[in-house]
């Protein structure tokens, strides 16, 4: 089975000069290297919306910017992508349906419930400037639990996490493992790095 | 079928009708309702020496389609530019959704919503006339829409050119300069017509007649032009940066 993700030659300097990384069904792979490291550039590349200069991506066997790769990936990137204007709920619900071709009716069921088992069945009705930076990453993280992807890609999911949610966290990026990869982007001391099944640090 | 093509028609929807994105729309209708009313009074008490009633049909119309093209440009200038350069519309091209509707679903759900506000402007001004008009109605309120649709297509162009304000301003020179050539004092030589829209040629003959055929095409392919070169530097913006 070829792999789920795969990176080749990938170089974008003078952030990143050299990365190689496969990821396989079931696996989860951590890029790990500090701030500045172009950890975030390499997500963009990724989700086929920032150039880069040399290096070859495939995620699922399609290039990362075709809608074919798309529909099965979930890209969470750092700072939650929340339109400032629109209640959580709205945006939530839309975002899920595009993965998950239910009705409306289905999508509002299940990230009301997937609220009450995080405990933010409070702050969904809200716009994100009222929320703090622990629930709004949680809540970033919805995709992920509920659109049932082939592949998550996260951009530091845990860096604003408060303590208390971090297992939480963890539990939902880890479900996709049944079926799926994960390749997260994380800082050196993430808890991710001690689940992940292999890491690249970067220099 | 997971995917969906409306997302950011949707999405953009919901942003414009806003209060904040809303309201100066929707002083339009009572104003312009509000103007042919004192104009009918005063006419019928011989204070305004005014002309005939489908004149004045034809007149406010085509003040209504004025005044609203002005403000959707200027609102498009400013809500094409802030959505396409924020960085969560950017962001949300990783999601699966054809990312050509982030440039026709934007547009279309501007152009929806000042269509909406042409609707409820044209009906408000029917509705104060004291009288049916015998002018064909539908023409004119066809050609008058053009300018609206010429309004959004110029704004998704400058919007992805430049920012909202320098966008706003330029628009609003364009279409300030549009109508005025339009007026029989001002001449200006014919192929400035394809760089400065006829708007106002299209008014003033409008106003005799409904007539003005080349206008409507130059005004259509204008529009149609602008809109497909917007396309084409969103897509070389979408892989840009």
């Amino acid at each position: 089975m070829p792999p789920y993700i795969s990176i080749g030659g990938y170089s974008d300097p003078p952030l990143m000069t050299y990365l190689s990384v496969e990821v396989n069904k079931g696996e989860m792979v951590v890029v790990a290297g500090p701030p500045g490291s172009g950890k975030s550039n390499l997500i963009k590349s990724m989700a086929g919306i920032r150039g880069f200069s040399k290096g070859s991506m495939k995620i699922l066997g399609s290039r990362p910017w075709t809608l074919r790769s798309r529909q099965e990936t979930v890209f969470v990137f750092q700072n939650w992508n929340f339109l400032p204007d629109l209640p959580i709920r709205i945006q939530l619900e839309r975002k899920v349906a595009l993965y998950r071709g239910v009705s409306p009716r289905t999508v509002r069921m299940l990230v009301d419930r997937w609220c009450d088992d995080v405990e933010l069945a409070g702050t969904i009705d809200r716009y994100p400037g009222q929320l703090n930076r622990s629930d709004l990453q949680m809540l970033a993280l919805a995709p992920v639990a509920l659109a049932r992807p082939a592949v998550a890609i996260l951009d530091e999911p845990m860096v604003n996490l408060s303590s208390i949610r971090v297992s939480s966290a963890l539990e939902i990026i880890l479900s996709v493992l049944e079926n799926g990869a994960v390749l997260a982007l994380a800082q050196g001391r993430s808890p991710l790095v001690n689940r992940a099944d292999r890491v690249v640090n970067l220099a | 079928m997971k995917g969906s093509n409306t997302y950011y028609y949707r999405e953009s929807v919901s942003l414009l009708l806003r209060t904040k994105w809303v309201s100066p729309y929707l002083l339009i209708p009572p104003m312009l309702a509000f103007m042919v009313y004192a104009e009918a009074f005063l006419a019928a008490h011989g204070v305004a020496g005014i002309s005939t009633l489908g004149q004045r049909t034809v007149l406010a119309i085509w003040n209504g389609a004025f005044l609203l093209a002005l403000i959707a440009g200027i609102k498009s200038c400013l809500f094409f530019s802030g959505t396409w350069g924020a960085g969560w519309f950017r962001n949300s091209l990783a999601l699966p959704v054809s990312r050509s509707s982030g440039y026709w679903g934007v547009y279309l759900a501007v152009l929806t919503v000042s269509t909406g506000v042409f609707i409820l402007t044209i009906g408000a001004v029917i509705a104060a006339l004291p009288g049916p008009s015998r002018f064909p109605l539908a023409h004119i309120i066809g050609e008058a829409y053009l300018p609206v649709i010429w309004a959004v297509s110029m704004g998704a162009f400058l919007g992805i050119l430049t920012s909202g304000t320098g966008g706003a301003f330029f628009f609003t020179s364009l279409i300030l300069l549009g109508f005025a050539a339009g007026l029989p004092l001002i001449s200006i030589p014919g192929w400035l017509h394809f760089v400065i829209p006829p708007l106002g040629r299209l008014m003033t003959l409008g106003m005799r007649y409904p007539q003005g055929l080349y206008q409507v095409v130059v005004i259509l392919v204008h529009s149609a032009l602008f809109l497909v070169m917007g396309r084409l530097m969103f897509g070389i913006a979408a892989r840009r940066k």
